[in-house]
């Protein structure tokens, strides 16, 4: 059974946090950013706190309280994951005068997220929006990971077990997120590390879709080259059962 | 001296052809995962046939195997001997409705090889044996828990593995007591807390994990745990199934001074023919005697035929000093061939079934490279497990290994250049 905390912490930290990416890479993502500065507070009571930071050409998702212009309230970590499944409304609970930013622009920002994360085949054809669409998805689940082994009882068990460094994630040609693990706890950075314990590297952004979408095992992948593993095993070998995990929570 | 680089192309069409039929591809722990093949192209994924101390794939590739297909190839692959004496109980009989004289046969050549054995108990894998010695124990004590090694591998049984890896619950090992190697501290720190209801500790003879040095058994651990065995109650069990014959053929534990209750074999009995044993003392005989355990293929005579001529060769070659004399020699060029290079190579374990780590850096990625180097150029070495030695190996196959090795080393050292001794 899923803990409604830790995926109201994956929806936040791994799915929503793509804006980021959305305001940095998406040309057509800048008409929904806002004129001026905004940011929005998700305060999900008995779950996390977020506050997202808009600008004209940027973005930030940053755990914890930060002044924020919007304050969104949710009843529980439930409410909130409602909300992101388009099934509930948030309780608006400061900033009224920017309802309008938020049930217009914002609402499309976020359709557009889910159009990639959830891609037709349109998306799928197109190479740069293909690009788009992994590289979100990549993110997607590794911070959703972190997160996952931090907070499902699960995952933890499996954390606990995985020896300390860092695991580098990467994709040829594309991007890489850096996962380090300090005494059972996970954190995550975009980028790369120089000298990390263990790598997990997609030799395409192709072979990381079919991979996530489930149209290519790990098994096969691993054989063929699409799929390369190095380094301290024991990192990864820790690490798949919480990537088991991953998909139960984002599908 | 530069050696060719095989390919092994008819391997990966195979394995894609098993992955559409076969879970995994390759199920357990000869897969390309499981194996730690890194990068999986270096290696070869299937074995045409063997003999002696090499294999060669379906690429026609042949390779000094120091994996011993993990530990049964003992005396080389298709022994003469043992071939011959399973040939001639083939010819009478196999599996059959009873079992066939050479059972009694080879519990008395246990019984007089090993030394704690008073009787010989026989089933088919290593996790068959050490799952049996785990319900004697609990049969002769009336009590749940078993202490274990953190680290130690005894098979695949639920109870062998963590909680929470797929398809293990809290309740299959809830009884375990996972306490750290070496520590007599924490043995008595168990007995204090659970004393009256430990039924047995089971451990390897020495700490032969993967992915970490191996650690012998520090003065006196082994003696002290027998104590507190005794004093307690407590069933002590050997899990012998890896290093059995490899380091004394009267037992690891007499290797190491010490005398157990019940000891576990498996890989190097029978030379590759599948069948396993619990040995104990006289006093758990009734136990083994009431357990009931036993499968459709446990009494099959053929794998006893094989298992006594392979331990009467192994008495004339004296073979578990042989493997350690071969193993000394192999380690010792490849240490020096490592050192050649600027990478510091680190053995640990018996050096009959040795375990090797490049320590330039914490990750096993120049070990990993290493192993890769080696096995495509015909020198059978993987980067997570102990390596084992046979008694067939040559001096010749010895001289080979050391020449790739020194490429190997060489090829990653120039890749490689910031992490080399100064």
């Amino acid at each position: 059974m899923l803990d409604q905390s830790v995926l109201a912490r994956c929806n936040l930290f791994g799915v929503l946090k793509n804006i980021e990416y959305l305001a940095e890479h998406d040309p057509e993502s800048a008409a929904f950013l806002p004129e001026r500065p905004l940011s929005i507070r998700f305060a999900v009571h008995g779950g996390p706190l977020a506050t997202l930071r808009l600008n004209p050409a940027k973005a930030d998702m940053l755990a914890g309280r930060h002044p924020a212009t919007v304050v969104l309230g949710f009843a529980s970590p439930e409410h909130f994951n409602r909300m992101v499944s388009g099934k509930a409304n948030p309780i608006p609970l400061k900033g009224l005068h920017r309802l309008a930013y938020l049930t217009g622009p914002f609402g499309k920002l976020t359709k557009r997220l889910e159009g990639y994360l959830r891609p037709d085949e349109a998306t799928l054809r197109d190479p740069e929006r293909f690009r788009r669409s992994a590289e979100m998805t990549l993110y997607a689940a590794m911070f959703s990971l972190v997160e996952i082994a931090n907070g499902d009882p699960q995952g933890r068990r499996s954390a606990a077990r995985i020896p300390d460094g860092v695991l580098q994630v990467s994709v040829a040609g594309s991007v890489g997120v850096r996962i380090v693990a300090r005494g059972g706890q996970l954190s995550a950075t975009k980028g790369y590390d120089p000298d990390p314990r263990a790598l997990l590297h997609f030799a395409s952004l192709q072979a990381a879709a079919d991979i996530f979408s489930g149209k290519l095992d790990t098994y096969t992948a691993l054989a063929t080259g699409d799929l390369e593993m190095r380094g301290y095993i024991p990192m990864i070998d820790n690490i798949n059962p919480v990537l088991d995990l991953v998909a139960e929570y984002l599908k | 001296m530069s050696h060719p680089v095989y390919k092994t192309d008819k391997s990966l069409e195979l394995f894609k052809r098993a992955l559409k039929v076969l879970p995994a591809g390759i199920p357990g722990h000869l897969g390309p995962v499981e194996s730690q093949f890194i990068p999986t192209r270096a290696f070869p994924f299937y074995a045409d046939r063997v003999k002696d101390s090499y294999f060669w794939d379906i690429d026609g590739n042949r390779y000094i195997d120091y994996m011993c297909a993990y530990g049964p190839n003992v005396l080389g692959y298709n022994n003469p001997v043992v071939e011959a004496a399973a040939a001639a109980q083939r010819e009478k009989g196999d599996c059959m409705a009873l079992p066939g004289r050479v059972q009694v046969e080879l519990a008395e050549l246990l019984v007089d090889t090993i030394e704690i054995a008073d009787w010989a108990y026989f089933m088919k894998n290593g996790n068959d044996a050490t799952s049996f010695a785990v319900m004697m124990a609990r049969a002769a004590t009336g009590r749940n828990k078993i202490i274990r090694i953190e680290g130690g591998y005894h098979g695949v049984a639920a109870w062998t593995q963590a909680a929470g890896r797929p398809g293990v619950t809290d309740a299959d090992v809830g009884h375990n007591i996972i306490l750290p190697w070496n520590d007599v501290a924490a043995f008595e720190r168990a007995i204090a807390e659970h004393g009256s209801d430990i039924a047995g500790f089971i451990a390897t003879p020495y700490d032969h994990r993967i992915f970490a040095d191996n650690q012998l058994p520090a003065e006196g651990y082994w003696q002290k745990i027998r104590q507190l065995c005794t004093a307690n109650g407590i069933v002590l069990i050997v899990d012998d199934v890896r290093c059995g014959f490899r380091l004394d053929l009267a037992g690891s534990a007499r290797y190491f001074g010490f005398k157990p209750d019940l000891a576990c074999y498996c890989k190097a009995i029978a030379n590759g023919y599948n069948i396993s044993t619990v040995v104990g003392i006289e006093a758990l005989r009734t136990a083994a005697a009431h357990v009931f355990y036993t499968g459709s293929y446990w009494s099959a005579a053929v794998p006893m035929a094989a298992a006594v001529a392979t331990i009467k060769e192994l008495q004339r070659l004296d073979g578990a000093n042989l493997m350690l004399a071969k193993g000394k020699a192999l380690t010792d060029g490849l240490v020096s061939a490592a050192a050649r290079h600027g990478l510091d190579l680190k053995i640990s374990g018996a050096e009959s079934m040795w375990y090797m780590r490049i320590t330039n850096d914490d990750s096993l990625m120049l070990q990993q490279e290493f192993c890769a180097e080696c096995t495509k150029r015909g020198v059978f070495f993987v980067s997570h497990h102990n390596h084992f030695i046979n008694t067939s190996l040559t001096d010749d196959d010895i001289r080979q290994t050391l020449e790739i090795a020194d490429e190997a080393f060489s090829i990653v050292a120039g890749r490689n250049p910031q992490r080399l001794n100064k």
